[in-house]
């Protein structure tokens, strides 16, 4: 049974599309608030999973629980007690900010207090402006006040910064914080590696239906990631032999650059000191640390160029 | 089904509405001037005029008292041919359906049919005439019932035969009265049928169904809802045709609770209909396809425009399948024909109808699957 320290619980759920195995037998857990990052390539069975969870899908096989209640049998109970952001979020086009707030409270027959929840999300500028008036990133945080308008214990927020500019991200990402502090569980669903890394305590990755990796973001770039990486950028290929001598791994990129593996900083000095007696011409250098990136272009196959994205209809 | 739903996606639906004045204009304007076109054309004006061209060969005094009682009753508005033309060439080069030629002998002719002594004779008067021409049919029948009146008076005896006209209609009834009734029917239809498949196809490619589907709307508030909203609509544009009819055209319509029973059946009928349809019309660009494929045959086959009795029986038999030609039957019955039993069976059939199709509506448990 459902631990109460779960907001959701996923058990050997399954979703099958004529032979396509879309989402291939998962489970998982996500605690009580706690912000969940859901991440996977497009078609990976990513979308699906989050529907059934959200109750918009029926699952082929395996339970799904939210907040202790079953998604299959208790739909209305659950869609009352979670938001949901879905993506590419719209609404009605000629109807204002406050009138879709006040619409989306009274739908579910809450006294929402929408001016607060203008504040929340930074819309108060924007009350009487109407939809079809409004940026890409003032609809996704009307979006998320919507989804906030219940008062909701769990929120899922599907791609909520997609197609927005730096800008509007980072002020989406300020909403998020605050959704964050105030307590609530919220699964997220995001293409950017920087956001799950920024804002996420646990993080999934999901390939071709099944569930890959699952752990904080710092656990996860500890355990799958390379080391911190040094390249030597335009160097003359003599600098290979010399750092494999010293004992490091260098490897030769297309763009004619050098990659080292190194455990250190330390290292990064020593092999800049060994280039410079050498007396080989260095035009440029980078070291990266690793990130959570790596982790999940390791770990998911190549994005397969078949056009998929979303999932299937 | 929840009223605080309802009424929430009421008012959204209305303030959508009321803010796009294109959808208002055509929902609103479009069946008012259907109505002004037709009742101008078909309507016919209490003096019917008619071009005549007349070829006067005779020029004498019996022949002008011809053609004053020929104009007397303004039916026929009088175009002089010179007498140097051919009047079948005039015709053609004038462009004139009916050319009446009275003879050089006019006079002398009518003149020997009086005298006693004078023996059997008569008057020929030629008509050319254009047969490709669509309204020479009803002029030449004017002009032959003008004659035989005029042969009638010459001889001064009352009339053997008479024909005594005899309406089963309570009052005049015109064209403008049965076209009035089925413009009202097509107008709802069109606006319950296009507005739910183009709102649906709206709602689904913008995205905005799928945030419903995680409400607790459910599919039965949103017929309603939508049912309710067209309503609305019937009743606004049913007035507007109405206010236009009467001032305009003068039409003497029964006006009484069957109409606000007719609409309130029609749209849950068609409203349904709609619903139904959305999942062969998921796209914007679909779902007027779908909705025209529907009205179309369905404007034209159902009696409309004209009525069914003048289409071949097999046609009138597949009318009989139409729910609108149910909604134009009883709103006909009740308008026109005051004839409560008649009007109760067609809106009975209707209303079965109705039942069925918002039955079947929401029967389709989760409308958020499909998305």
């Amino acid at each position: 049974m459902p631990n109460t320290e779960h907001a959701i619980v996923v058990d050997r759920l399954c979703k099958r599309y004529g032979t396509l195995r879309a989402v291939d037998d998962i489970s998982f857990t996500v605690n009580k608030g706690e912000v969940f990052a859901f991440l996977g390539p497009n078609g990976a069975g990513k979308s699906v999973t989050v529907e059934i969870i959200e109750t918009i899908r029926n699952a082929t096989s395996g339970k799904v629980a939210v907040l202790g209640l079953d998604v299959a049998k208790s739909k209305a109970e659950v869609v009352r007690r979670i938001g949901v952001l879905p993506q590419n979020f719209s609404s009605f086009d000629r109807i204002t900010v406050r009138e879709s707030l006040r619409y989306y409270a009274r739908v579910f027959g809450c006294k929402a207090d929408v001016d607060a929840l203008m504040d929340l999300t930074n819309l108060r500028g924007k009350a009487d402006a109407r939809f079809n008036t409004l940026s890409g990133g003032l609809k996704q945080r009307l979006g998320i006040a919507a989804a906030l308008v219940n008062d909701p214990e769990v929120v899922f927020l599907d791609e909520p910064t997609t197609g927005l500019d730096p800008h509007a991200r980072r002020q989406v990402w300020d909403v998020l914080k605050g959704l964050k502090n105030r307590g609530k569980t919220v699964f997220l669903t995001t293409n950017y590696m920087e956001e799950a890394e920024l804002l996420a305590d646990t993080v999934a990755i999901i390939s071709r239906g099944k569930i890959v990796a699952i752990d904080s973001p710092a656990r996860l770039t500890e355990e799958h990631a390379e080391q911190t990486r040094l390249t030597l950028e335009s160097i003359d290929p003599a600098a290979l032999g010399l750092i494999a001598k010293m004992g490091f791994a260098p490897k030769p990129t297309s763009a004619g650059n050098i990659c080292i593996p190194v455990r250190n900083p330390d290292d990064v000095r020593v092999i800049l000191e060994e280039v410079q007696k050498a007396g080989l011409a260095l035009p440029g250098l980078d070291v990266r640390k690793p990130n959570l990136e790596e982790v999940f272009l390791k770990l998911t196959d190549e994005p397969r160029d078949d056009g998929a994205s979303g999932g299937p209809r | 089904m929840t009223p605080r739903i309802i009424a929430a996606n009421l008012g959204v639906r209305l303030r959508c509405f009321y803010r796009e004045r294109s959808a208002m204009f055509f929902t609103f304007a479009f069946p008012v001037i259907l109505v002004l076109v037709f009742g101008t054309i078909f309507t016919k004006p209490e003096h019917l005029n008619f071009d005549l061209s007349v070829q006067d060969l005779s020029r004498s005094a019996s022949s002008a008292r011809f053609l004053e009682r020929l104009t007397a009753d303004q039916t026929f508005r009088i175009t002089p041919v010179p007498i140097d033309v051919d009047a079948t060439r005039y015709a053609k080069e004038h462009k004139q359906n009916l050319v009446l030629v009275i003879p050089k002998d006019f006079a002398a002719l009518q003149a020997r049919h009086l005298d006693p002594r004078g023996g059997p004779s008569s008057v020929p008067l030629t008509y050319v005439y254009d047969p490709s021409s669509t309204s020479v049919t009803t002029k030449i029948q004017l002009l032959s019932a003008m004659v035989a009146e005029a042969n009638q008076k010459v001889t001064g005896s009352p009339p053997l035969f008479k024909l005594v006209p005899e309406s089963i209609l309570p009052e005049r009834y015109r064209f403008i009265e049965f076209f009035v009734p089925g413009i009202i029917a097509m107008a709802i239809m069109t606006s319950c049928l296009s507005n739910a498949l183009n709102m649906n196809a709206e709602l689904r490619q913008k995205g905005i169904l799928r945030k419903l589907a995680t409400t607790p709307i459910t599919r039965a508030d949103w017929l309603v809802a939508s049912m309710l909203y067209q309503l609305i609509l019937s009743v606004v544009s049913t007035a507007a045709i109405l206010v236009v009819s009467y001032a305009v055209f003068d039409v003497r319509l029964h006006i009484g609770i069957w109409l606000p029973l007719i609409l309130v059946v029609e749209v849950i009928a068609f409203v349904g209909i709609g619903m139904l349809l959305t999942p062969f019309a998921k796209e914007a660009e679909s779902a007027s396809a779908v909705a025209n494929a529907f009205l179309f045959p369905m404007m034209f086959l159902s009696g409309t425009f004209f009525p069914v009795e003048m289409m071949p029986a097999f046609l009138q038999s597949f009318a009989k399948l139409l729910p609108l030609y149910y909604v134009n039957e009883a709103l006909r019955a009740a308008m026109i024909f005051v004839d409560d039993p008649a009007t109760l069976q067609s809106v009975g059939v209707t209303a079965v109808f109705a039942a069925v199709v918002f039955a079947a509506g929401t029967f389709k448990t989760r409308w958020d699957e499909a998305t």
